[in-house]
């Protein structure tokens, strides 16, 4: 490559600190920036204090499906897309923003933060290799991440007919104040 | 009387909306025009306003900013779902992202 501007080259160091700082593994960093693997790997340790984890992301689109992290990666997405289309952001700009923005409704909701950063980085990557796709939920109308080429006539999202294990996880049974005594009522759904 | 104080009310909340409008995308352009749900130019405009001017368009009988839900079935969804899991804020939140903001250009689905 010809000479790299030094001004190019701070907005991508700014780029990776804030990116490390959210969680980012390295190979989010070393697709989205053109700074050397030594670099960053230093970087990393600089800026977390200890050594990047090693191994390989995940790459199934599948968790995206599932109940709660599709309820998450849908927030972010839909926050990503505002920030792309409305807003005019570049896409690395939208990315950060949009996860910031994500994180600050689960702050809200007291919840966990259940799509990492970088997770909802392979979200948009998986979204533009077209392997996903948004569906708007017959009922809410909200858009939902949604596995490509599946059929979105009858959509119903996880919030407006969660599946009946929802939430009942051995997680939430132990965070759970006081756990029932007797039977609740069955209800046939 | 009742109805000038409702009138003295929104004028309040108008001007209440509009410097938190500026304030916020002083603060960070960006993420208040996803809040606020306006498009650039709509943003540069705001933010132009002087206070004569801010206090101006205050003082209307109607409301400067609208209702964030598409619509009373959208809501209804959020407040009357009664497979309720305690995520109904986020509902609300991934509802409002769902809808493009830009009302400038034409709205195509």
């Amino acid at each position: 490559m010809a000479q790299k501007s030094l001004v190019t080259e701070m907005h991508q160091v700014q780029l990776a600190i804030e990116l490390i700082e959210l969680g980012a593994r390295l190979q989010v960093l070393e697709t989205e920036t053109d700074i050397s693997r030594a670099r960053l790997i230093k970087l990393y340790k600089e800026v977390r204090g200890m050594s990047p984890p090693k191994g390989m992301l995940p790459f199934s689109t599948d968790w995206f499906i599932t109940w709660m992290p599709n309820i998450h990666s849908s927030l972010f997405y839909n926050i990503f897309l505002r920030l792309r289309q409305d807003h005019g952001c570049d896409r690395m700009e939208a990315f950060v923003r949009a996860f910031r923005l994500y994180q600050e409704q689960v702050e809200i909701d007291e919840t966990e933060t259940v799509l990492g950063l970088t997770r909802a980085w392979t979200l948009v990557r998986f979204f533009e290799s077209d392997m996903l796709q948004l569906s708007a939920c017959t009922r809410c109308s909200g858009h939902f991440v949604a596995h490509a080429h599946s059929p979105s006539q009858e959509y119903v999202c996880g919030i407006c007919q969660p599946p009946s294990r929802a939430g009942k996880t051995r997680k939430a049974k132990a965070a759970a104040p006081v756990p029932p005594s007797a039977p609740s009522v069955r209800r046939q759904a | 009387m009742e109805h000038t104080a409702i009138l003295d009310e929104i004028e309040e909340l108008n001007l209440a909306y509009l410097l938190l409008a500026q304030r916020m995308l002083h603060n960070d352009r960006t993420s208040a025009m996803f809040r606020l749900k306006i498009d650039e130019e709509m943003a540069d405009l705001l933010l132009s306003l002087n206070a004569r001017q801010l206090a101006k368009l205050s003082r209307t009988n109607q409301l400067l900013c609208h209702f964030g839900h598409a619509g009373a079935e959208q809501l209804r969804q959020v407040t009357h779902n009664h497979r309720e899991q305690g995520l109904s804020r986020f509902h609300a939140s991934l509802l409002m992202a769902s809808r493009p903001s830009a009302p400038s250009s034409l709205a195509g689905a």
